[in-house]
């Protein structure tokens, strides 16, 4: 194969790599969850379980919605997958598409989705998807100058935003690594993983009372196919964000540097190891901390601005 | 005479009067008496020593007294000594008016007040910067409930908000002390006075300018410079008047003693342009603020607090407006502010068992229903705002004079507008509630006398000595001493 | 002093002061008492991380006695002396009273940030000697100054307890790059002044809390001029 045949097949394999393994990302968290809280919980194969009955099973699409109602689905299960073109997820260099979009484009093609979402969710005219879908975008709101401000840093350290140049910048060195700029983005923006996922203290994922629902209430009239394809573009999502976190921002090493086969076999094992342990830290927030109240969303948005904001001074300033 | 010992005896002697304190409560109190008379004779000894060798060290250079440190030793172990005799009558007064029998603090008292008064008498005693340091600040500690005596909702606010404010302060200095600290390492000085002098052409500016800021801002919290004085008042009219002696007449000048220190540090950096300038703008603002608020005070012990916060800033500002000229005033106002304050909050702790209020408004003639305690109370007025022949007036108008001679007119001017202003306020509220016609009880006939405790008008008649005496004739040595504290603050080289 | 220190302990000071303005930034907005002592303590395990690598990379052994004697007053001693004095109150999941909303707050620490910065950055070009100082003299003043800010917005007493105590680790946090020889002496006697501070304002607490019947402060607002 020719060179760029390649990458455009390793492209590919990411793609597979993220549908494969989304699922069981969020079924280990599922289960360890549980063991933290003191139950056994689910097997860690139950979200394919749960796909897989959905896929198989009728849907009902309500006569007063339109279009956007069924189109969403498919756009929230498509978006993650051109977002994990754009990343590094397996490789260290860059890819086929990696010069495709920056990181502002990721976040463009993550609004995207959930744009749809929350579009659908009004469509249908269930009361709590339209309340869950302005709730979403009051944190979206808040969480938007974080996302610029955490832009502004990581292109000031890098000197670009396209993730690859990101992760080949903070891999360098354990100096590069360790600097405290560095170090307050990766905070602020997993705090920005929280807000944006739904996650504890913002919103509660396993919640099942729609009153108090933030993300999770807009599909709750999906059913079939629609529902599965929502559910598994979650997964994804989470896994894609999860993906930049270790592999861009919290330890950019452990990718293939070349194109042979043991390589890439040894970049998914270790990024599925690196997942886990992501895993392992939000199963610990998710069951030490408690769910915020909607108003408090701001303050704890304001604090990973803050953050940022320190970020970006302490470069400013020329100490770190 | 080898003294090394002196400095250690002096430190030594209230620890032990508070272990006696400790051990045998019912004796307690005449424990601290005994102990507080054997300080300012070792005081004077020591202030002897210093006017005649001009330093004395100690225990391997962990002491270091000099003259203006001497002229600060003086006056804390005589109000040490005054404020225990006097609370020994003055407690127990309270305490039967308590409704609850004893005060749940009466207890603590001795032995925390022999240790405050310790850390106080540390301040000019020791020779390393972090140790006066942690001294200032244990002075907060061990007063926090000397001020919370009385345990009501109140004397608690008033304890917490001094706490508070004032460790707020000392965390601030500590930063600018540990950045002098590094200053006088770098030239290979120790960090002590005379070691931070020698050191100071050579700390960088922006160091020490720094480090100044911020023992501006901390120790002026402490001293209760305007705006972070707010503690001052609500402190001093709640604590007991034997602690608003010290507090007021001492303590908060242990704070104002190493901002009169550094000055001569900032003024031989070349780097730092006009430090007095910063002494003086700090200090006019202080002097205006309490002038104004002394006008308006409603409780004669906050009265007296305003106008520790009022010489407070007389202070700082003559230090700017006199320390290159060789001005006498400035360490002499220090010096007799704490014989002239303890004196005022003696006489108002006493009227305050007369009338049983601390409110100006219904306070009237007291030199007749008590003469001892009216007059006084009139005589520690006049001499606390600066009439003569007192003492605080000899050093008021050689500041005045010094300033208007070498021609710095509008601090000076300010200076003397707001002193005028503050005279006038507190010679009004004080005729207020010395004459009069005392108000009479319901059936018309004149209030009982009010028994006052012996122990307490003996302390404020001793108190009213060195006010009246320093006010014409100066002992030649502590003429001497004097003249060495004010040379001390002076810029050589 | 050395100059020659290796990039990655430079490095890894950087970490830990950035994860110590963090903590003091949870201090400041956390809304429940025992987070807030939890955030405190977690600094000054910071602090005394950093006093670590100092020590190593300065080969200063009184930078030991500093690591150990915050770590075992601040971590150990000051929260149990809280917990005495503030009772079961401390774990009440109450929350704690701020004169500012969180968000307004936070914004006014970040300006405070930058003003403590302007305020150090004539010193930094003096203090090249030190390279440790660069990053730790900058981050001690700002936290100093949010600790000051703290105390200020606080309406608990706890709270503006631990206002105090970060100002205090602020304060080491800024030194022990500058000064890492202070004379024994001054170190065990500062390391004796803080708890002697926690205990007496923790006493001071518990009166409070006996007498009004809470620990909250900021209802007392009795004395002031009419």
């Amino acid at each position: 194969m020719t060179a760029l045949g390649t990458r455009f097949a390793l492209n590919l394999a990411q793609v597979a790599f993220l549908l494969i393994f989304a699922p069981l990302v969020e079924g280990v968290l599922h289960r360890l969850e549980e063991i933290i809280q003191g139950k056994r919980g689910p097997s860690i194969w139950q979200t394919y379980r749960d796909i897989w009955k959905l896929f198989g099973k009728d849907e009902v699409i309500s006569e007063e919605s339109t279009w956007v109602f069924r189109f969403a689905p498919i756009v929230a299960f498509v978006m993650p997958m051109f977002v994990v073109l754009l990343i590094p997820a397996l490789t260290a260099y860059p890819l086929f598409f990696a010069f495709m979009g920056d990181m502002v484009a990721v976040g463009f093609l993550m609004a995207v989705s959930g744009f749809f979402v929350a579009l659908a969710g009004m469509d249908t005219g269930n009361v709590y998807a339209a309340v869950g879908a302005s709730r979403t975008h009051m944190v979206g709101f808040l969480a938007e100058p974080v996302f610029i401000m955490v832009f502004f840093s990581v292109s000031y350290v890098a000197n670009s935003t396209i993730p690859y140049f990101v992760n080949a910048t903070w891999g360098a060195s354990w100096g590069s690594m360790l600097q405290p700029s560095h170090l307050l983005v990766i905070l602020a923006f997993f705090l920005l993983i929280l807000a944006d996922e739904g996650r504890i203290p913002v919103d509660s994922a396993a919640g099942k009372v729609e009153i108090a629902m933030i993300s999770h209430s807009k599909g709750l009239e999906y059913s079939g196919t629609s529902a599965a394809l929502i559910k598994w573009g979650g997964t994804t999502k989470l896994m894609v964000l999860a993906m930049i976190f270790v592999n861009v921002l919290v330890t950019p090493w452990g990718l293939a540097q070349g194109t042979q086969w043991t390589a890439i076999l040894t970049a998914i094992g270790l990024v599925l190891i690196k997942l886990l342990a992501f895993v392992i830290v939000l199963a610990f927030i998710e069951t030490t901390l408690a769910k915020l109240r909607l108003f408090r969303i701001s303050e704890f948005l304001s604090v990973a601005f803050v953050i940022c904001l320190f970020a970006v001074s302490v470069r400013l300033v020329g100490i770190g | 005479m080898n003294a090394s010992w002196l400095p250690a005896l002096i430190l030594l002697i209230p620890f032990v009067g508070a272990l006696l304190a400790l051990l045998n409560r019912r004796a307690a109190p005449y424990m601290t008496l005994l102990a507080a008379a054997i300080t300012p004779i070792l005081a004077i000894l020591a202030a002897l020593q210093v006017e005649s060798h001009g330093l004395l060290t100690g225990t391997d250079g962990f002491f270091a007294l000099d003259a203006l440190g001497a002229l600060y030793l003086l006056p804390v172990s005589f109000v040490y000594f005054t404020s225990s005799l006097y609370a020994i009558g003055y407690l127990r007064e309270r305490r039967q008016k308590h409704p609850a029998g004893t005060p749940p603090r009466y207890r603590e008292y001795f032995p925390l007040m022999n240790i405050f008064a310790l850390v106080i008498l540390a301040v000019p005693l020791v020779a390393n910067l972090a140790l006066m340091w942690i001294a200032i600040e244990l002075t907060t500690v061990f007063s926090a409930f000397l001020v919370a005596y009385e345990d009501r909702a109140e004397a608690l606010e008033a304890a917490w908000k001094y706490v508070v404010l004032t460790s707020m302060g000392a965390m601030i200095a500590l930063l600018g002390v540990l950045m002098l600290y590094y200053g006088t390492h770098a030239v290979d000085q120790p960090p002590s006075w005379d070691g931070l002098l020698k050191a100071a052409p050579q700390i960088p500016a922006p160091l020490l300018l720094l480090a100044f800021v911020l023992w501006l801002i901390g120790f002026g919290a402490k001293t209760g410079l305007v705006p972070m004085h707010t503690w001052l008042p609500d402190a001093h009219s709640q604590a007991p008047a034997s602690v608003c002696a010290v507090l007021s007449g001492v303590e908060t000048s242990a704070a104002l003693y190493m901002l009169l220190r550094i000055y001569p540090v900032l003024a031989s950096n070349p780097g730092i342009h006009d430090p007095a300038a910063w002494y003086m703008t700090a200090g006019l603002i202080t002097v205006g603020s309490a002038a104004f608020m002394l006008l308006q005070v409603h409780d004669f012990k906050r009265m007296f607090a305003y106008s520790t916060i009022e010489h407070m800033g007389i202070i700082l500002t003559a230090c700017g407006i006199g320390a290159a000229v060789h001005e006498q005033g400035t360490v002499y106002q220090l010096f007799a502010h704490g014989f002239t304050k303890s004196l005022c909050f003696y006489a108002a702790g006493l009227a305050g068992i007369v009338f049983g209020t601390q409110e100006i408004a219904k306070v009237r003639g007291l030199i007749s229903r008590a003469p001892a305690v009216g007059w006084a109370l009139v005589i520690g007025t006049l001499a606390i705002a600066g009439a003569p022949p007192f003492a605080l007036f000899l050093s008021e108008f050689e500041i005045l004079y010094t300033g208007f001679r070498t021609g710095q007119y509008l601090p000076t001017g300010l200076l003397t507008a707001f002193i005028v202003l503050a005279f006038i306020a507190l010679a009004y509220q004080a005729s207020r509630i010395a004459f009069g016609e005392p108000a009479t009880a319901a059936d018309g006939r004149s209030m009982p006398k009010v028994r006052l405790p012996r122990t307490s008008l003996a302390a404020m008649a001793m108190a009213i000595i060195p006010v009246f005496i320093f006010g014409f004739y100066l002992p030649p040595p502590l003429a001497h001493l004097v003249h060495q504290a004010a040379y001390l603050l002076e810029v050589h080289g | 002093m050395d100059a020659t220190v290796s990039p990655f302990a430079l490095s890894l000071d950087g970490s830990i002061a950035a994860l110590f303005v963090v903590l003091g930034l949870g201090v400041m907005v956390s809304r429940q008492m025992l987070g807030t002592l939890r955030f405190f303590m977690w600094q000054s395990v910071a602090l005394t991380a950093s006093a670590l690598v100092l020590a190593d990379a300065l080969q200063a052994i009184s930078l030991l006695w500093v690591a150990l004697i915050t770590f075992s007053t601040k971590v150990i001693a000051v929260p149990l002396v809280l917990r005495w004095a503030a009772g079961e109150e401390i774990y009440g999941r109450r929350e704690v009273d701020q004169a500012l909303s969180i968000s307004a707050s936070v914004l006014v620490a970040a300006t405070l940030a930058l003003v403590g910065w302007f305020a150090v950055a004539p010193v930094l070009p003096i203090l090249h000697g030190t390279p440790f100082a660069l990053l730790n003299l900058p981050t001690g003043l700002i936290m100093v100054l949010w600790g000051a800010f703290t105390v200020a917005l606080r309406r608990e007493s706890v709270a503006q307890l631990m206002g105090l105590l970060i100002m205090e680790n602020g304060a080491f946090f800024g030194s022990i790059a500058i000064v890492h020889n202070l004379t024994v002496i001054a170190e065990i006697a500062a390391a004796v002044d803080v708890p002697i501070v926690a205990l007496v304002i923790g006493l001071l607490i518990r009166s409070i809390r006996r007498v009004t019947g809470t620990t909250r402060v900021g209802g007392m607002d009795k004395l002031h001029e009419r």
